[in-house]
Parts: C-alpha cells; sequence; structure tokens
C-alpha cells in the first residue's frame, strides 16, 4: 500500500481538491534555503535584514523533511543564483543589488554574493540535500524559469507539490504562482516559510486563500503530517 | 531618456524599447453582474483603473508605442484547464455574458473603453502569468522596459511582473492603472513590487508617465 497525504486541513479548503494523493505523486519543494538568504553573512543579512525571520520556518522544515524521507516523498532543493561570470545576471537585477549595498557578484562574507560555488549560495545544513534528492538552479525568483523543473516532475509523475522555503512573498510565492498555472496543485506552509518582512509573510499567505484558493492552500507542517496515512 | 519619478526610484526607459501590457481588462472581471461580481467581488474597486488607463492608452497611441492586450481563458472544451482550477471556480459555466472565460464568449473579451486597436496584438493565455503557455516572450523581441496596467493587482498583474523581471524586462507598474477586488491587496501588492530596492520592479503613477511622454 503506498502512504497518501490528505485531506489536509487547510484553507480555504481541505487540500487537495481531489481529496488525497499517493505519496508518490507528491514532491516537497524546499526553496532556496541558502546561507545567503537565512545565514550569517549572506545575501540576505548583507542588505540589512534581520535573518531570525528568515531563518524561523527552519525547524518546522526540518522535521518535515525527516517525515518526507521516511515516506519516500520526492525532496526537491532550489537554489537562486548566478554564474561566476554573471553571464546570466539580468542588467537591472545587479543594479538593484548594487543600490542596495548588496551588489550580487560581488564580495561578502560568505564569498560572491549568490554565485554559484560559492559558501553563501550552499543549502544550510539544518536542511541540506542528502544523496539521491533533486537540486534544481535558477536564475530568478521562479523555480520553473530557465530550469528543468517542470521536466523532473513531470518525469517522474508528480503532481502536487508541498512549498517550503523563502522568501515567502518573493521566491516561494513566484514559484507557486509559476506551479498553478502549469496544473499542479498547491500547499504553502506558514510555519515552514518566512519573509523579510513578516507583514508581507502574512499578505502574502492571506492572497493564497482569496478567491476560493487562487493558487492553491496554506496549511501547517503539522496538518500534513496529521493527514498523512501509512 | 525619459525618467519618471516612481518607487524606490526614477524609472528611465527608451521609448524605442518599450511596450504597454494591458492585462485582462476583460468583461467577466470588470463587468457589473459578471463573474468577478458573482464571486462576490466589488467590480467598482476594478474600474477606477479604466478611466486613467483609457486617457494613458489614448497617450500612447498618439506617440506610437507599442501595446499588447492579454486575456485571461480556455478553450470551449476546456482541454486547457487544469483539473485543480476546474474544481475551485466556475469556469466554463453559462454566465450572463456567456460561458465564463471561454474564449470566443462576450464576457471572455476585453471591456469596449479599452478595445484593442487595430494592429495591437492581444495575448489568450490560460493562467495567471502572460509568459507562461503563450507567445509573449516572441512579441516582445528587442523590448526591454515594460509599463505594467490591468487586473488583478496581486494575482496577473503580480504573476505577469514576477516573470517579466525574471527574464530581465524592466517593469513600471502604474498604481492607478492596475486594480484589485481587495484594497488591501491593492496596497500590499504595489509595495511588495518596490520592497528591497524594487525586487521586482518600479510603481508610478499614470500622471508622471503621461508628462514625460508628452515633454
Amino acid at each position: 500500500m503506498t502512504a497518501t497525504i490528505g485531506p489536509v486541513k487547510a484553507a480555504p479548503y481541505l487540500w487537495p481538491y481531489d481529496g488525497s494523493v499517493p505519496v508518490d505523486r507528491v514532491a516537497l519543494l524546499c526553496i532556496d534555503w541558502q546561507t545567503d538568504f537565512c545565514g550569517p553573512g549572506g545575501y540576505v543579512e548583507t542588505m540589512g535584514y534581520d535573518i531570525a525571520l528568515t531563518r524561523a520556518g527552519l525547524p518546522a522544515t526540518a522535521r518535515l523533511l525527516a517525515h518526507a524521507r521516511a515516506l519516500g516523498v520526492l525532496v526537491i532543493h532550489t537554489r537562486e543564483g548566478h554564474d561566476p561570470d554573471l553571464s546570466d545576471l539580468p542588467a537591472n537585477k545587479r543594479w538593484r543589488s548594487a543600490q542596495i549595498g548588496a551588489e550580487i557578484g560581488g564580495p561578502g562574507p560568505c564569498g560572491r554574493i549568490l554565485i554559484k560555488g560559492e559558501p553563501g549560495w550552499e543549502i544550510v545544513p539544518e536542511v541540506a540535500p542528502v544523496a539521491g534528492e533533486v537540486v534544481v538552479d535558477k536564475p530568478g525568483k521562479g523555480a520553473f524559469y530557465a530550469t528543468n523543473l517542470d521536466l523532473v516532475l513531470r518525469t517522474r509523475g508528480i503532481t502536487h507539490l508541498i512549498l517550503t522555503g523563502i522568501t515567502t512573498d518573493v521566491c516561494v510565492h513566484t514559484t507557486m504562482r509559476e506551479a498553478n498555472d502549469r496544473g499542479y496543485e498547491c500547499l504553502i506552509l506558514s510555519d515552514c516559510t518566512g519573509a523579510t518582512d513578516p507583514a508581507n509573510h502574512t499578505a502574502a499567505l492571506h492572497m493564497v486563500t482569496m478567491q476560493g484558493g487562487v493558487f492553491g492552500c496554506v496549511a501547517t507542517s503539522d496538518d500534513v503530517i496529521a493527514a498523512t496515512e501509512v | 531618456m525619459p525618467t519618471v519619478d516612481a518607487r524606490p526610484g526614477p524609472y528611465s526607459f527608451d521609448p524605442s524599447s518599450t511596450a504597454l501590457l494591458v492585462i485582462d481588462m476583460q468583461r467577466d472581471f470588470l463587468l457589473p453582474g459578471g463573474f468577478g461580481e458573482s464571486l462576490g467581488n466589488d467590480v467598482s474597486q476594478l474600474r477606477r483603473a479604466v478611466e486613467p488607463l483609457a486617457a494613458l492608452l489614448a497617450v500612447w497611441r498618439a506617440a506610437g508605442l507599442p501595446v499588447i492586450h492579454t486575456r485571461e481563458g480556455h478553450e470551449p472544451d476546456l482541454s486547457d484547464c487544469p483539473p485543480a482550477k476546474l474544481a475551485r471556480g466556475a469556469i466554463g459555466q453559462d454566465g450572463p455574458y456567456g460561458r465564463i472565460l471561454i474564449r470566443g464568449e462576450y464576457g471572455h473579451d476585453i471591456i469596449d473603453e479599452l478595445a484593442p486597436a487595430d494592429g495591437e496584438p492581444v495575448v489568450d493565455k490560460p493562467g495567471k502569468g502572460a509568459f507562461y503557455a503563450t507567445d509573449l516572450d516572441d512579441l516582445l523581441k528587442g523590448i526591454r522596459s515594460l509599463i505594467v496596467t490591468g487586473v488583478t493587482t496581486e494575482v496577473c498583474v503580480h504573476t505577469t511582473v514576477r516573470e517579466a523581471n525574471d527574464r530581465g524586462y524592466e517593469c513600471l507598474v502604474l498604481a492607478d492603472c492596475v486594480g484589485s477586488y481587495f484594497p488591501e491587496f491593492q496596497r500590499v501588492g504595489l509595495e511588495m513590487i518596490a520592497a528591497q530596492g524594487g525586487i521586482f520592479g518600479w510603481v508610478a503613477d499614470s500622471a508622471d508617465l503621461i508628462k514625460e511622454i508628452q515633454r
């Protein structure tokens, strides 16, 4: 018997829309849990934001990861970053990061900011990938644009996504919107996400629940664990 | 180069590589008695954007600059509507303006006040974002800057701006030419665009853009 997830006590409806889903059709997305976004000396801290806010979802995500691994759920990690020669860095993105005092590609306490291969670009140890898990490198906020994520999901027969990561209103939301347009049934977890501005975290979660769940649903990691049938 | 007073800072654009994007100003979303209102939404919140947008369109067209319209909708047989989306909404059902959000129906088309002019492309999209499963990126060859207008601010406008930003386009969202059914999301949606040094782009009022075009 394959384990299933659902119905999860979520807002605005019991997730997923089709009642429950076998775990082999679910992927757990861990978005951009990188030192640059939640570690000391990374990009977000260099911009002057409080990393306690972006780290807040780490313990719950680590616990959910253990649960997902035990069930055999496909785990996919993403990393935002650019090639060392900056050939895939849009000019305006570079300009804006310079304006705010943390230029992408420039030197930082954790190596060149948001550059592939640098210490700051690595995923933090609490939720680091283990052997066999997929890692998707993306040049933008969305994990679908200019990546093989859609191909990986379709090849594995994935239809349902559970989203964790940072930041709620930027990379997680952009990815959820892309996934939703592609027909994936999405669930974002309020305790496994976080933003540089708590008000944006709250607003981003609220937006998901409008219009009958315009991008999917919101729940907590406990709700997912409680709705798992082995 | 024209430079518009914007948040988080001045927005400069070269008119020869700039297009105006008008997102989903469709009857289904905007007309009283339509799909939007049937969901319990206050359509007057969206209609506030119509007049400023019509004024901007007139100036923009007079300057000979490109306009691209989008419409959200699905094939009559619903073959391009994801099951999860179908399960959540009224898509394909009969409404006062024809089958809701179905291509070719009266309600799916753009409101009369903002009707596309001859030669202006209309991009039909199955999702919230205007780049996914459309030819918008091809239509934008040679374009670097996008002036973004339309509805709704936090759903289709935001998704499209996020897609455009990842593709390297410089987006200016016009606060008075976009609309949300919910004032709170209008405010937060615009704030998110200009946050963190303009993480998705810039925000300005249409009057400041018009001033620059007419200069």
